[in-house]
């Protein structure tokens, strides 16, 4: 199955990378604000809330609440 | 310390933080097409048609609190508010079949157009021998040739203002190489109640170059729509009467509710790998499946009934005839979805950018199939700016069940009386799909976005962040093609603007500033006013920023009086609405106001301050006993002749009001006159510009209009104000007192809706003692005085009970109040300090006839650095 298939991929391609190794006294641009996973958090929830109600893709994560956005 | 040592892990833990968000989301206005006789020849023809209604908008306020309750737990709670208004699509139909009319204004001019859910010719609508739609070239003349059209359209309906609130919150418990958190939350609105909770795991492998996530979470939702007795006749809702989802609302027999649950169960995965010291990337699967009600209880499909044996009369040769009833949309009731993502974050080093890519993939057993693509491009400039440009493109495939209209070859009959037929159904359901929708959100379409935010960092403690973003939804957008028409194309813009504060950043400052100030710390403590008054401090000296957050919630119920008076419904009837009958009164009204305080302090004698306001307002209603019948309205005095308004009576008292948005702006400069210590005098001069909406209208239903809401629901004043102050505060020892007087004049007659609401003037004074070196109690009296609306609305309001009447505004008004305050002088949370207040009224001398006032609570955060 395709989904299976991407799935692997993913897995293999992570488990490949996680064999380097970066000292934490070399982690220090992965600090850096502007490498947060997510750099605008505040929006990304607004973002999200408004993308759920207009589109029908499901949506990473915990359930967030959101309401019904039935406009 | 390095940075690097700080945050060691893939995936950062949150800092302490406050922070406040507003946006705004504005659609654009849809492309509907119908009907419209051509002017010289009254032939009918296809085109565009004036869409009058406004189209979606809505307001958001997002707070959101992180903080630290010892070394291992946090908590993180988010309140948000939004409130949404006009106009979505209903239905979908061909565009011949008239279901959009144009409607003229009392001048002649198109005014725009009127939904028809079952079309012009109350649901008769015709087809050529190929199934094509038609319609007769003139109306009504079946020998005058025909108009043939495939052009579909959406059929709309518009929406009065309604509210949505969430909160939510979550505990996380940190270990050293792994976190668990438990979650919880409720959104509430009108027609919508939802109740979630979700339980989530973090481990950090491999020395933290890897982390794993995994997440689960049970959301439990309840929908109860009011269904409109506007639409009811033109509309099929059997299915859920069959399924006993229907029942009657307990104030009006006119309407309906439909009722239904859904649960959501949801998994989430994912992995966090550091790849190297400039790269990091997560993949993550996520499965749903829901079940239950997971229709959209204000859609509909537009089915022709075309009856085999039901074609005789008068029809011109080869065409065949149909009846248009539209079905409330009929979704499966379970569905699962699958998700998979990935992210890859790149360091550019030659730029001290990072380049975020995002790609996801949803997929369900609906047959929808999505694909979202997105590029970050976080580019700091130095000084603290950050400049983060985004692309998104996003495509999905239509839903099986999706169509736009249906044809069912079968009698429509509202009678049900033919054998081997579901006797609550007017329809054989066997010859219908199982499932429908003509939501264009379960349709084929693609959508690219673009956004741009920008946000300014100062002294590491305060971000001030805004973006922008615009969206546009195409059919032909759709990846590989394939997708809907243009007619379910629409585009909208997002902005939004951010107040972030960082509390870890004065763990060490604050301590600083505590030592610094020494005897000050006292001095500062005492000279805050209770948390309803404003204007109360200027900041100590030159360089000094505050930022504050204020809320009130202010609540009215109980007797209407007039004066200082309780009156009964037949004086209400009779006196309360000028020259014409009062037909119903308010039963309660709530405000709640969100401002933020922003303080500067360019030199020691000057402070200047931005208040940005955000309300929302909700009005319940209730007929007067005594009161004439309704079509009485349609004579009222002040309402446009002929109009049939006391229809709208009751969906007053129906569904109660609602508004909310974002209100005035305040703009204030404090002067210090006078500091000894003990004794300090200063005056503050402000103006306040009218950014709220003032333009508010309720829905037009039964087609008339809904006019303008009531004053007091509107957002803001609308004018121009100028609003002094002066403030004398003093303290000794324990003790600590205070008086101000202040003034709100407004500097324009009128503001574009037409009025003005009266000035204001203010006296007050209080008094506090200091409990313990923390903890402070005040009481304070206030005395206000507020003139009546001056001029009235410039266009239509329908006058149904006092709150309608510019004379009802305004009024005496003597408070007392009780606060308390809490400052907290040691710790992390150094230099933060809460006040709340409750003001209880004594005595209320209204202007006109008014609900007495139950109170009103203020509460008030800030934090100075």
């Amino acid at each position: 199955m395709k989904l299976r298939c991407l799935l692997l991929i993913w897995l293999l391609l992570t488990i490949i990378y996680g064999c380097t190794s970066v000292k934490s006294w070399e982690r220090g641009t992965l600090a850096k604000p502007q490498m947060a996973q997510e750099p605008t958090p505040l929006q990304s929830v607004i973002r999200a809330h408004i993308y759920s109600s207009r589109e029908a893709a499901g949506t990473a994560g915990a359930a967030q609440g959101g309401g019904c956005g039935c406009y | 310390m390095l940075p690097g040592l700080l945050y060691p892990a893939a995936q950062a833990a949150e800092s302490d933080s406050l922070d406040f968000q507003y946006s705004h989301y504005q659609e654009g206005k849809r492309q509907i097409t119908g009907l419209s006789s051509d002017e010289e020849t009254g032939e009918y023809k296809i085109g565009g048609i004036k869409n009058a209604y406004n189209p979606i908008e809505v307001e958001s306020q997002h707070g959101h609190a992180n903080v630290s309750l010892s070394d291992r737990v946090k908590f993180a709670f988010n309140y948000t508010q939004d409130t949404w208004g006009g106009a979505t699509p209903v239905a979908t139909a061909p565009a011949v079949f008239g279901n959009n009319r144009e409607v003229y204004s009392d001048a002649g001019t198109i005014a725009g157009a009127s939904p028809l859910l079952t079309g012009q010719n109350g649901g008769k609508v015709l087809f050529d021998s190929n199934r094509k739609p038609v319609a007769y070239a003139l109306p009504g003349e079946p020998d005058s040739g025909l108009l043939s059209s495939q052009q579909l359209t959406h059929v709309l309906a518009s929406a009065s203002p309604e509210t949505r609130k969430q909160g939510d919150f979550k505990l996380t418990h940190e270990w050293n190489e792994a976190a668990l958190s438990l979650g919880g939350g409720i959104s509430v609105e009108d027609d919508y109640e939802s109740r979630f909770g979700n339980i989530g795991g973090r481990w950090d492998l491999n020395q933290k170059l890897t982390t794993l996530n995994l997440d689960l979470s049970y959301t439990n939702s309840d929908t109860h729509a009011v269904l409109d007795h506007d639409s009811l006749p033109y509309l099929d809702y059997s299915h859920y009467r069959a399924n006993g989802q229907l029942t009657k609302t307990k104030d009006s027999a006119q309407s309906s509710i439909l009722s239904g649950g859904r649960q959501d169960w949801a998994s989430h995965f994912g992995i966090t790998q550091i790849i190297n010291k400039n790269a990091l990337m997560s993949a993550d699967i996520g499965y749903t499946r829901s079940t239950g009600y997971l229709s959209n209880p204000y859609k509909a499909v537009s089915v022709v009934f075309i009856d085999p044996l039901n074609q005789n009369g008068n029809l011109p040769p080869g065409i065949i005839q149909g009846k248009l009833k539209p079905l409330l949309e009929q979704r499966p009731e379970v569905r699962n979805q699958w998700n998979l993502g990935g992210r890859y974050v790149q360091f550019i080093n030659s730029l001290d950018a990072a380049l975020h890519f995002d790609y996801r993939f949803s997929a369900d057993d609906w047959g929808i199939h999505s694909h979202t693509f997105e590029a970050d491009w976080v580019q700091p400039l130095g000084n603290g700016w950050t400049l983060t440009p985004r692309v998104r493109y996003y495509s999905q495939s239509a839903a099986d069940f999706y169509t736009p209209w249906l044809v069912s070859e079968q009698a429509y009959r509202q009678q049900p009386a033919n054998t081997g037929r579901n006797p609550a159904l007017p329809y054989n359901p066997n010859k219908l799909p199982d499932h429908f929708s003509s939501d264009h959100r379960l349709s084929g379409f693609g959508a690219l976005s673009g956004a741009l935010t920008v946000s300014k960092t100062f002294g590491k403690a305060v971000t001030l962040e805004t973006g922008f973003e615009y969206y546009t939804h195409q059919g032909s957008f759709k990846l590989g093609g394939g997708g809907e028409n243009a007619f379910a194309d629409f585009d909208y813009w997002l902005a939004n603007a951010a107040v972030k504060v960082n509390l870890d950043t004065f763990v060490g400052s604050s301590h600083d500033q505590h030592a610094q100030h020494g005897e000050h710390g006292h001095h500062h403590h005492g000279s805050h006013a209770p948390a309803g008054v404003m204007f109360d401090h200027l900041l100590p000296k030159a360089g000094d920023m505050m930022v504050g957050y204020r809320y009130m919630y202010g609540s009215q119920g109980g007797t209407i009086l007039n004066g200082d008076v309780a009156v009964n419904d037949s004086a209400i009837v009779n006196r309360g609405c000028g020259p014409n009958p009062c037909f119903l009164k308010p039963a309660s009204m709530n405000m709640t106001m969100h401002m933020l305080d922003l303080m500067y302090a360019p030199t020691d004698w000057l402070t200047l301050m931005l208040m940005p306001q955000f309300m929302d307002m909700s009005m319940n209603m209730k007929r007067l006993s005594g009161a004439p019948n309704d079509d009485v309205a349609n004579n009222n005095i002040g309402n446009s002749a002929g109009s049939n308004i006391g229809e709208h009576i009751e969906h007053h008292v129906q569904n109660g009001h609602e508004t909310g948005g974002i209100g005035d702006l305040g703009m204030y400069a404090l002067f210090k006159f006078f500091d000894d210590g003990t004794h300090h005098f200063h005056a503050t001069a402000g103006l306040s510009a009218p950014t709220a909406d003032i333009n508010i209208q309720l829905r037009r239903n039964h087609q008339v209009e809904g006019g303008f809401i009531h004053y007091g629901m509107q957002l803001g004043n609308g004018t121009w104000d100028f609003k002094p102050s002066l403030t004398y505060t003093g303290q000794l020892e324990e003790f600590s007192w205070g008086a101000q007087v202040n003034a709100t004049v407004r500097l324009e007659d009128k503001n574009k809706s037409g009025y003005a609401l009266g000035d204001i003037f203010q006296a007050m004074a209080w008094s506090g003692y200091n409990l313990t070196d923390w903890l402070s109690a005040s009481v304070r009296g206030v005395y206000t005085t507020q003139g009546s609306i001056n001029g009235r609305f410039n266009g239509l309001i329908n006058q149904f009970g006092p709150m309608d009447y510019p004379g009802s505004y305004g009024g005496k008004f003597w408070d007392i109040g009780f606060g308390l305050s809490a400052a907290i002088p040691s710790g992390d949370l150094a230099g933060n300090r809460v006040s709340v207040e409750w003001l209880q009224p004594v005595k209320d001398d209204v202007n006109g006839y008014q609900l007495e006032r139950d109170g009103t609570l203020s509460a008030t955060w800030s934090l100075a650095f």
